[in-house]
């Protein structure tokens, strides 16, 4: 065999080889030996010029030479390597699979982080974008939105941004005009009312058309729309003469001036109070609106100056904030409400809140992955026993260490590469499932996919997993002295004492990361629990919604709305399966929520104390029975509560305790949105239990409830009590929209406790992850230790043999063995535990109720560990008192 | 014996070489018995034309185990070295023809 591993001095041996061949030519023709050698060196001649001539060269050669047999070996190897993984299918599947698994999940997590985290915003000016809110750190409210004022404000003093724009959501009913006869139905658009300036500060621009001007903003100029391209495509079949073309919203002609560039549908993550991705755009100029500092719904965008810094517009708006508490102290100034105005990145309110979740995740997958490796690294020792004779040989026959290395790694690499192709099925999969669990308000996470960042990063794992499962047993196989391996064959001891120590650890490692993930899991599952146990104040159980908005152009005045609506409540409340139905306006939970300052009758507005402020809704009668809401006081509203008639009101028991404490509300009088305390006032009528509107986290304001009988609206979610199951109703109460108004579409149709899980959604979301991930973790490295431990068990044959000969009792066996498996759990439990304690503090933020060093869930956790580490232990044991002694003896 | 001019050693390394591969003194040697000894490779002229004809592509070199049992380089044609080889043999044909028309002629 031909050693290629080597580089000679350049060109000199080849030379001493020509001179040796010379001399025997001379040799061979008769002369003597020394005289043969003395011509051949001779006729050489003076050889050192052309020596240092061509070394340079020959170094040359040489390196491409040994580059190319260092490929050779390389494939060989390869070859090599993939025989061997064949030859043992058992180990290799059992290594595929756990390292897809381990690969999967962390490439899945990183799919996910590189949409939401990584991802550039699909905006030009995306990272000079800021938002500006009003903050009232007092009320925990550090993003509400602005008022039209407060907005004209702004623009006419920010000096670090070049660009504002303000938007607020507009629900609307398309009609009319399409591009087929067959599709014009009427259909539920969200359209935002944007700054005409919108586009140009965020960069984006027009696939057909034009984009606003300011004076499409104008009050009085012709009325225009802006189109998605989703919209465009959907109902007017990507028509290009659109362009021009008149369409209808919520009775309103407009004209469609342009079709926004695929893919921007902004806001395309939500942002503040906006949720909804919009169908459409209609332009306002807000700073001309001028409807008080009250009305706060704006949400504000504003374009850094390139020559400013988010310290700067940070130092800017405290300026400008300083000019509002002079002029408006009593709105602005009591250090009670802690007011000022603050701007943060646009990005980081898209994607800001699911920031440490993710990463967190990103965290627990990682463990998952070190587990896999580990696994695998400890199946690899393990073969390592049977596999010495193997490299014993191939050492005897010359191959150097090195070389041994090189296969050895080539193997582990070969074996991480194919886990990591299959572990990227495991991710697609993982990210299908991922999306069907999120109903959409993780953002960004439809846009995760197994790109080629993905695919590079898998990549990356596979390699740095190749090194992690594969150096440590390679370097000490390879030691391997070809003597003892090839002496002792099959029933090799030798260093399994090393190798044992080895395993250990890594079993140890395994238990403790194991742990990691498992607490973080048991935190979010019992912070969840707690959450599903807090008491939203209605009962969303066996009922349905329904949300209609009524087009203002057929159903003005608002009489007729509010006699479209009792109507289908009668229907409703007459179907089979329905005990009663009634509607309200924002429904709890729901996307929408109305709050604003309130004046309460004989309450001094002193300045200083901020005004009194709610949140509030309206309701049918019927509603509150209908939802379960209890009545502490007083009645619900009545047929009686009707126009003409006094106004009646319904507060909660927290807008009693905050402004009437110790007192009844009834016979109450409060007014709303009024500048002066002259009303009209609202009488209380009842007092019902509060609404946990914001879900379980925020306690929220106090409430109150006007009559919809008095205060007609055009959106109005109706609600059904059902005795069946309510989501069978939808076809019922589809029907009996469309006999009372065929051209009505129904904008939504859901229990009311997918309402409410929508709320929970993100943390089911982590509590699922973090659970699988914890359950994947405590899995594999049960695997680990029941490997372990079996090896254990068969390398001890013939000790376990003889101890059983001599009369030594399988219980006691058993015990030994089982202990050697819970010393190293317990191990491993301590080390887990007290890293989980150490980082539990960055899971907090996630928490509900619940503490990070939460003892129930370290002792559950410390218990189940235990637990499978016992199930684990005991099989080896079990097999181990199974040894028949004779056949030992005799192999002795 | 007469040496040869520059240029004509790569030709003849280059016409040797695409006869199979040989060692460094194969060639000289090959060289040597083919025009009956009436040309002498000199080492110091061989070894750097075989670094050189390596460096332009024209043969490669790979280890082999010698008739000494020893490692050596083996010294083989490549495709470029061929075509210039092909070339080369053209031009030196054209040259001798002419010059012996030179050398041959009468006033």
């Amino acid at each position: 065999m031909a050693r290629r591993d080597r580089v000679p001095p350049a060109g000199d041996e080849e030379i001493d080889f020509h001179v040796e061949m010379q001399t025997k030519r001379y040799i061979a023709e008769g002369m003597s030996p020394v005289a043969a050698r003395a011509k051949a060196l001779r006729r050489l001649g003076d050889l050192d010029p052309a020596r240092l001539a061509s070394r340079a060269i020959a170094l040359e050669m040489e390196t491409a030479m040994l580059r190319s047999a260092r490929w050779s070996s390389l494939m060989q190897d390869t070859r090599f390597a993939a025989r061997v993984l064949r030859g043992s299918p058992l180990f290799t599947l059992t290594a595929l699979i756990t390292l897809a698994i381990g690969i999967g999940a962390a490439a899945a997590i990183f799919a996910v982080v590189n949409a939401v985290m990584l991802r550039d915003l699909p905006y030009p000016h995306a990272s000079r974008t800021m938002m500006i809110w009003n903050s009232y750190q007092q009320e925990g409210l550090e993003h509400a939105a602005v008022a039209p004022e407060e907005f004209a404000d702004l623009t006419a003093r920010v000096q670090a941004f070049d660009r504002l724009a303000a938007l607020r959501p507009q629900v609307t009913t398309l009609t009319g005009a399409c591009s087929t006869g067959a599709d014009c139905e009427p259909e539920r658009l969200n359209a935002y009312v944007v700054s005409p300036g919108l586009f140009d500060l965020l960069g984006v621009g027009p696939a057909l058309g034009r984009t606003f001007t300011e004076a499409d903003g104008v009050s009085g100029a012709p009325r225009v729309v802006m189109l998605t391209d989703g919209l465009w495509r959907r109902r007017f079949g990507g028509d290009p003469a659109i362009i021009g073309r008149a369409i209808t919203l919520g009775g309103v002609t407009r004209e469609v001036i342009g079709v926004m560039s695929a893919g921007i549908r902004f806001p395309d993550e939500p942002i503040g109070y906006l949720k909804q991705r919009p169908d459409a755009w209609i332009p306002v100029n807000w700073e001309a609106v001028r409807d008080g500092r009250g009305n706060q719904y704006l949400e504000v965008l504003a374009r850094l100056r390139p020559d400013a810094g988010p310290s700067a517009a940070q130092a800017n708006l405290d300026a400008i904030a300083e000019d509002f508490r002079t002029r408006f102290p009593d709105r602005y100034a009591p250090p009670t409400v802690q007011w000022r105005l603050a701007t943060l990145p646009l990005r980081d309110e898209m994607f800001g809140d699911v920031r440490p979740a993710l990463l967190l995740l990103f965290g627990a997958v990682g463990c998952v992955l070190l587990i896999a490796c580990a696994n695998v690294a400890n199946l690899t020792v393990a073969r390592g026993t049977t596999r010495r004779r193997e490299l014993a040989v191939r050492a005897a026959l010359g191959a150097g260490r090195g070389r041994l290395v090189q296969q050895l790694m080539i193997e582990t690499v070969l074996l991480t590469a194919a886990g990591a192709l299959l572990g990227l099925g495991v991710a697609e999969l993982a990210l299908r499932s991922a999306v069907a669990l999120n109903p959409g308000n993780v953002p960004g996470l439809d846009q995760a996919r197994v790109d080629v960042f993905v695919i590079l990063f898998a990549a990356g794992l596979a390699l740095l997993s190749g090194v992690l499962v594969g150096l440590p047993p390679a370097l000490g196989q390879s030691h391997a002295d070809p003597q003892p391996g090839l002496a002792d064959g099959a029933r090799g001891v030798g260093t399994s004492v090393a190798r044992q120590r080895v395993r250990g650890s890594l079993v140890v490692a395994e238990v403790a990361l194991a742990v990691i993930v498992l607490v973080g899991a048991g935190l979010l599952v019992r912070s969840f629990v707690a959450m599903a146990r807090v008491d939203t104040g209605f009962d969303a159980s066996s009922t349905m919604t329904a949300h209609l908005t009524l087009p203002r152009a057929s159903y003005t005045p608002g009489a007729r709305a509010v006699a479209f609506h009792q109507a289908l409540i009668e229907r409703l409340s007459a179907l089979p399966g329905v005990a009663r139905a009634s509607g309200v306006y924002p429904l709890p939970m729901s996307d929408d929520s109305w709050s604003g300052t309130i004046v309460i009758e004989g309450r001094d507005q002193t300045p200083g104390l901020p005004p009194a402020h709610a949140e509030y809704a309206v309701a049918y009668p019927g509603y509150f029975g209908t939802m379960g809401i209890r009545l502490v006081e007083g009645r619900e509203f009545g047929p009686e509560d009707a126009a003409g008639s006094q106004l009646a009101g319904i507060v909660d028991t927290e807008f009693v305790r905050t402004y009437w404490p110790g007192e009844s509300g009834l016979g109450k009088r409060i007014s709303t949105f009024g500048n002066a305390s002259t009303g009209p006032w609202t009488t209380i009528v009842g007092v019902v239990e509060h609404v946990r509107n914001r879900g379980a986290r925020a306690a929220g304001e106090p409430q109150f409830y006007f009559s919809a009988l008095q205060k007609p609206e055009y959106g109005m979610t109706f609600v059904v009590r059902a005795n069946v199951d309510p989501a069978s109703l939808a076809p019922a109460i589809r029907t009996a929209v469309r006999e009372l108004d065929p051209a009505l579409p129904i904008a939504s149709l859901v229990p009311m406790d997918a309402v409410v899980a929508r709320f929970t959604a993100r943390e089911r979301f982590n509590v699922v992850l973090f659970t699988v991930f914890g359950l994947v973790a405590l899995a594999l490295a049960g695997v680990g230790l029941y490997g372990v431990l079996a090896s254990l068990v068969s390398q001890r044959t013939r000790e376990i043999g003889i101890r059983l000969a001599l009369g030594g009792r399988p219980a006691h066996l058993v015990r030994r063995v089982m202990s050697e498996g819970l010393v190293l759990a317990a191990i491993g439990l301590t080390l887990g535990i007290a890293a989980a304690a150490a980082l539990s503090r960055f899971i907090a933020t996630l928490l509900f109720a619940i503490e990070p060093l939460d003892p129930l869930t370290y002792a559950a956790i410390a218990v189940l560990v235990l637990a499978v580490s016992l199930a684990a232990s005991y099989w080896p044991a079990r097999r181990a008192t199974l040894v028949d002694p004779v056949t030992v003896l005799r192999g002795l | 014996m007469p040496t040869f001019p520059q240029g004509t050693l790569d030709l003849m390394v280059l016409r040797t070489l695409s006869l199979g591969p040989r060692h460094g003194y194969g060639i000289a040697r090959w060289i040597e018995q083919t025009t009956d000894d009436a040309l002498a490779v000199e080492e110091g002229a061989l070894y750097p034309a075989l670094h050189r004809l390596q460096r332009r592509g024209w043969i490669k070199a790979r280890w082999a185990r010698s008739e000494l049992k020893k490692d050596i380089k083996l010294y083989e044609l490549t495709a470029a070295g061929r075509a210039e080889l092909r070339r080369r043999t053209a031009d030196w044909t054209a040259l001798a023809a002419a010059m012996g028309k030179v050398l041959k002629a009468r006033p």
